[in-house]
C-alpha cells in the first residue's frame, strides 16, 4: 500500500524532478567519457567551439516541494533549471576548469576502484593544481558542480563525505563479516556513523526501541543522555550529526525509518542557533562544513525535507521527523536569565523558514511566537532545573506525545 | 639658416607639384634634383603636371637672405622650373645615404613623399654631388624597389606598399630592404583600412586611409629599435601634413585593449604623432600611416576663375575623429582577421593562458581510460594516429592547439555576432536558462536555510 501510494503520488512531481542517479563505478566512467567525447566533438567540428557546461541550479529558485499527501513525508527537490558555465567568461574561467579537474580526479579514483573522502580529494587537488583550488569549500562546491553536470550522486563519483554522525541506544548494528555492535554499550560517544554509504546500506539493524530521538548537539545533550542511559528509561535510539546533518547521517536515519516504520522520529533542537563555541566550530571546520550556526529548526528541516545544496540527492533521505522541543511552551521551564536576545542572523533564518512553502502551519505558528518573543534558548538551559531534568523533560514530552 | 623652414619650403613645393600631377590625368613625372656645388646646394623640383598659380608662392616667407627664387611664368602646358638657391653650410644639407652616418637632421621630405606613391606619378630623386673629382649624378631613390606595384592599384594599395618599403628599409635609413631583419616574409604584417565620408553639397567626400604595419623581429639586429613607441605619419591630400587634433583624439579614443595593446600617450610631434605603448613585447614594432584626402580633386585656380578657391586642396572640411578612428579600426581588424593570434585582446590572451590546464585535464581522462574504443574515438577526433603509443603530451598539445585556435577565432569576431557556445549535453528537459553564473569565485553561498552544502 505504501509503495503503491508513493508511486502514484510521484507521477506529477516526477516530471519536474531532476535527480542524480546512484550508479556503479563503471557507469560513471562511461558518463565522464561521454562528456569528453561531446567536448572533443564540438571542438573538432566544422564550426568549432568550446562547449559550455550546463549545471543544474542549486538555488531556491529551482527548488520544488513534493507534498506528502497519502504519505507523510514531504521533500524538497530540484527541477531542471540550469546555469551555463563558459570558459570564455573572465570570472568563470577558473570555475570551469575546476569542474574538469575534479572530473579527471574522480575518473582516476573510479578506475582504481577506490573511494576517497572530500578532505583527501582537497589535498590531492591542492598538490596537483594549487592555482585552482584554495579551500575545502571550493572543492566541495566543485564536487557538487560535477554532480550537477553528470547527474550522478557524489558517492557514485567515489567521493565520501566524512560523517559526523553518532548513534547510541537500543540498536544493534552489524557490518558485514563483523560482530554486531550494541550501541547502548558504546559509552557516551556512541557508534560513529561511517561516511561510506555502501557500508551503511549493508548494515544489519536490530532494535527494540520505541522511539528515535535526533539530537542537535553532542557534548551537552547527546553525551549526557547517553551517559545517563536514557534509552533504558525510555526505549530509544539516539542519533546526532553534531549540528547540520551530513548525507551519511540522513541516509542512516532514513534506513532506520524504512526498517522500523513504527518508530516515531523526534527531534530535540535549540530554540534558534546556539552561541558559537570553539569546540563546535573546530569540529565543524575540520569536518569541512560551514559553521553558520543554523537555527535548530533549520537542522530539523534538513532531516525532514532534505536540502537544496545537495538537492539532487538529498530528497531521497527525507524522513518524517517530529519536533519535540524546544518549542514555545518549553520557555516557561527556562529561567529568564538563560534566555538570550535574538541575533540578526537568527531573524534572517526565521524569515527564510517562515516563508518556505514546505513548512507546515503549526511550525510556522511556533516560529511566529519565537520571532515575537525576540529571544533564544539552548537546550542546555534546561539544566538549570537540575542535571536529571533533561531526562524527565524528554520522558514527559514523549509520554504526552507532545510533539508536532 | 633655418633648416626646418627650408624643409617646409621643400615640402610645400613638392606638395604643389604633387597636386598638379594629380590634376593631370596623364602619367606625370616628378623630379627632385639636388645639385651640390659647395657652398651652394641647388634643389630643383620639377613636374609634368598641369595648372599652377603664382599665388602658391605668395605665402612663402622668404625673408632670409640668400634665398632667391627664379620663376618663369609660362602658360599651362609647359614645364615650370623653379629653382631655389640655398646657401649654407654644406654639411648641414648633405643628404646622408648610409645609416652609419647618423646626421639625419636634414631628413629630406622626399622620403616621406615616396611613401605615398601617388598614382600615375613616377617620382625620382636625383642627387648630384660635386666632388673634387667632378660631378656625379646618381639616382638615389626610386619607388617600387622592394615590391612591384601594379600600375592600376588603388590609392590604399600604394600606401600600403609605400609603408612596407619604408619599414623594410628601416624607415628609409637604408637603401634597400634590410635582409637581416626581414629575411622571412612573415616578419612584416601589414594591413589597411579605408573609411569614407558621404559626399554632400557642402562638403566633398573625404577618404581616410590607414595602414598599419607590424614587424615581429626576434632580435633587433639593426641600429635602432623604436622600442615601445610608434610614429604615426600623417598625410593630407598626398602631402605630408601635421597632426590634427581630430587625429590625436581618434588615436586616444580607440579601445586598444581589444587588440591587446595599452596606450600610454599619443602626442603631437609636429610632423608625426608619437604613440607610446605600455608593455609592448620587445620584439614587436608597430608603424602606422594615416592619409586623409578628398575624393575629388579640387580644380585649380588657373582654369576656373569663378570658384573662390585660392589654393589647391584647401577645403574647410576636415575629417573628424570618427572617420579617422573608423579607418584605423578597420586596419586593425583587417590585421587581426588575416593573421591568427596577432593583436589578441587582453581578454583572449588571459583565457588562452588557461588552455594548457584544461587540455591537461581532458588528456588525463583520455589516457587514464581502459576503454580502447573510447581512446581510439578520441584519437580520431583529435586527428592523431591510432597507434597505442600516443603519449599524454601529444594529446594534450593537440587539444591545447584546438582550444587556442577557437579562442583566437572568437576574438576576431566583433562582439555582436559572437554566438553562445553549444552545451555539452543536449537535454530537452533542460529549461529556464539562468543567465547569471551563480558560482563565481567569490560567491558566498545562498542565505537560504536549505542551501548549506555538506
Amino acid at each position: 500500500m505504501d509503495d503503491l501510494s508513493k508511486s502514484s503520488m510521484k507521477f506529477f512531481s516526477d516530471q519536474q524532478l531532476c535527480f542524480a542517479d546512484i550508479l556503479l563505478p563503471h557507469e560513471v566512467q562511461v558518463r565522464i567519457q561521454v562528456t569528453v567525447l561531446n567536448f572533443l566533438n564540438i571542438l573538432s567540428s566544422p564550426d568549432p567551439a568550446i562547449s559550455d557546461l550546463p549545471l543544474i541550479n542549486r538555488k531556491s529558485s529551482n527548488s520544488r516541494v513534493s507534498e506528502g499527501i497519502l504519505t507523510d513525508v514531504s521533500w524538497i527537490f530540484l527541477s531542471h533549471s540550469f546555469c551555463s558555465r563558459s570558459l570564455m567568461k573572465a570570472n568563470a574561467t577558473k570555475a570551469f576548469i575546476r569542474v574538469w579537474k575534479v572530473m579527471e580526479m574522480c575518473f582516476e579514483i573510479l578506475i582504481q576502484d577506490k573511494r576517497v573522502t572530500q578532505r583527501e580529494l582537497f589535498y590531492k587537488l591542492l598538490c596537483d593544481s594549487p592555482h585552482y583550488f584554495s579551500s575545502q569549500l571550493q572543492v566541495n562546491r566543485t564536487i557538487q558542480d560535477v554532480v550537477a553536470l553528470l547527474r550522478c550522486s557524489r558517492y557514485s563519483l567515489g567521493i565520501m563525505a566524512s560523517s559526523k554522525g553518532l548513534v547510541a541506544g537500543r540498536i544493534l548494528l552489524q557490518e558485514p563479516n563483523q560482530e554486531a555492535v550494541d550501541c547502548s554499550a558504546c559509552g557516551s560517544s556512541g557508534y560513529a556513523i561511517s561516511g561510506d554509504l555502501n557500508l551503511l546500506e549493508s548494515l544489519v539493524m536490530k532494535t527494540d526501541a520505541r522511539y528515535i530521538v535526533v539530537v542537535e548537539k553532542v557534548h551537552a545533550i547527546f553525551q549526557r543522555l547517553a551517559e545517563d542511559n536514557v534509552f533504558n528509561q525510555i526505549p530509544s535510539i539516539l542519533l546526532t550529526a553534531k549540528g547540520y546533518p551530513d548525507i551519511a547521517t540522513r541516509f542512516l536515519l532514513h534506513r532506520m525509518s524504512r526498517a522500523f516504520p513504527d518508530l516515531p522520529i523526534l527531534a530535540l533542537v535549540d530554540w534558534y542557533g546556539s552561541a558559537t563555541r570553539t569546540k563546535d566550530l573546530f569540529f565543524q571546520l575540520s569536518h569541512s562544513s560551514i559553521s553558520k550556526n543554523p537555527a535548530g529548526l533549520a537542522i530539523l528541516s534538513t532531516y525532514k525535507f532534505g536540502s537544496i545544496g545537495m538537492g539532487l540527492e538529498a530528497y531521497r533521505y527525507a524522513c518524517n521527523v517530529k519536533w519535540l522541543g524546544l518549542r514555545g511552551d518549553d520557555l516557561q521551564l527556562i529561567p529568564q536569565q538563560s534566555l538570550a536576545p535574538l541575533k540578526p542572523r537568527d531573524l534572517q533564518i526565521a524569515r527564510s523558514l517562515i516563508s518556505s512553502r514546505i513548512l507546515q502551519d503549526n511550525y510556522r505558528q511556533e516560529l511566529a511566537v519565537m520571532m515575537q518573543s525576540g529571544q533564544r534558548a539552548e537546550i542546555e538551559a534546561l539544566y538549570s532545573n537540575g542535571y536529571d531534568f533533561l531526562v524527565k523533560y524528554l520522558a514527559k514530552k514523549i509520554v504526552q506525545a507532545n510533539y508536532i | 639658416m633655418d633648416i626646418s623652414s627650408v624643409q617646409k619650403l621643400c615640402i610645400h613645393l613638392i606638395s604643389s607639384a604633387v597636386q598638379r600631377c594629380r590634376l593631370s590625368e596623364d602619367l606625370c613625372r616628378l623630379s627632385v634634383v639636388l645639385k651640390s656645388s659647395p657652398p651652394i646646394i641647388r634643389v630643383s623640383i620639377s613636374d609634368t603636371g598641369t595648372g599652377s598659380c603664382l599665388e602658391e608662392f605668395q605665402d612663402l616667407k622668404c625673408n632670409r637672405e640668400g634665398i632667391g627664387t627664379e620663376k618663369w611664368g609660362i602658360s599651362d602646358n609647359k614645364i615650370y622650373h623653379y629653382h631655389l638657391n640655398l646657401r649654407g653650410s654644406v654639411s648641414a644639407r648633405r643628404l646622408t645615404r648610409l645609416p652609419s652616418i647618423p646626421k639625419n637632421d636634414a631628413k629630406f621630405s622626399g622620403t616621406e613623399m615616396l611613401i605615398l606613391k601617388i598614382p600615375s606619378v613616377a617620382a625620382e630623386l636625383l642627387i648630384e654631388r660635386g666632388d673634387a673629382s667632378g660631378l656625379q649624378c646618381e639616382n638615389v631613390f626610386l619607388p617600387n624597389e622592394c615590391s612591384p606595384s601594379n600600375f592600376s592599384s588603388s590609392n590604399v594599395e600604394r600606401l600600403k606598399s609605400g609603408l612596407e618599403e619604408y619599414v623594410l628599409k628601416h624607415r628609409n635609413s637604408l637603401n634597400n630592404k634590410c635582409d637581416s631583419c626581414f629575411c622571412s616574409r612573415g616578419k612584416l604584417k601589414i594591413s589597411s583600412g579605408v573609411a569614407c565620408s558621404m559626399e554632400s553639397h557642402r562638403s566633398p567626400g573625404l577618404i581616410v586611409e590607414a595602414v598599419i604595419a607590424i614587424s615581429e623581429l626576434s632580435e633587433s639586429l639593426c641600429f635602432r629599435s623604436s622600442g615601445n613607441k610608434t610614429e604615426v605619419l600623417h598625410f593630407k591630400d598626398f602631402s605630408p601634413s601635421s597632426v590634427s587634433i581630430a587625429s590625436l583624439n581618434a588615436l586616444t579614443s580607440i579601445d586598444w585593449r581589444s587588440y591587446g595593446l595599452t596606450l600610454v600617450s599619443a602626442v603631437d610631434q609636429v610632423d608625426h604623432a608619437l604613440i607610446e605603448w605600455e608593455n609592448l613585447p620587445p620584439y614587436l614594432h608597430i608603424d602606422m600611416v594615416i592619409h586623409c584626402y578628398h575624393k575629388q580633386y579640387p580644380t585649380p585656380c588657373s582654369t576656373i576663375q569663378i570658384l573662390v578657391i585660392t589654393y589647391p586642396g584647401k577645403y574647410k572640411y576636415q575629417p573628424d575623429r570618427h572617420l579617422i578612428r573608423k579607418g584605423v579600426k578597420l586596419a586593425l581588424d583587417d590585421l587581426k582577421e588575416k593573421h591568427t593570434g596577432l593583436l589578441l585582446s587582453a581578454h583572449a590572451v588571459k583565457i588562452c593562458s588557461y588552455a594548457p590546464d584544461l587540455a591537461s585535464s581532458i588528456a588525463g581522462i583520455i589516457l587514464s581510460s581502459n576503454d580502447l574504443k573510447f581512446r581510439s574515438k578520441c584519437s580520431s577526433l583529435l586527428e592523431l594516429s591510432q597507434s597505442q603509443e600516443i603519449g599524454k603530451q601529444t594529446v594534450e598539445d593537440r587539444i591545447k592547439e584546438k582550444i587556442i585556435s577557437v579562442i583566437e577565432t572568437n576574438d576576431r569576431k566583433p562582439e555582436k555576432i559572437k554566438e553562445a557556445a553549444p552545451f555539452l549535453f543536449e537535454d530537452d528537459r533542460l529549461q529556464d536558462l539562468d543567465p547569471a553564473d551563480l558560482y563565481l569565485e567569490e560567491h558566498e553561498g545562498g542565505d537560504d536555510v536549505f542551501s548549506f552544502p555538506d
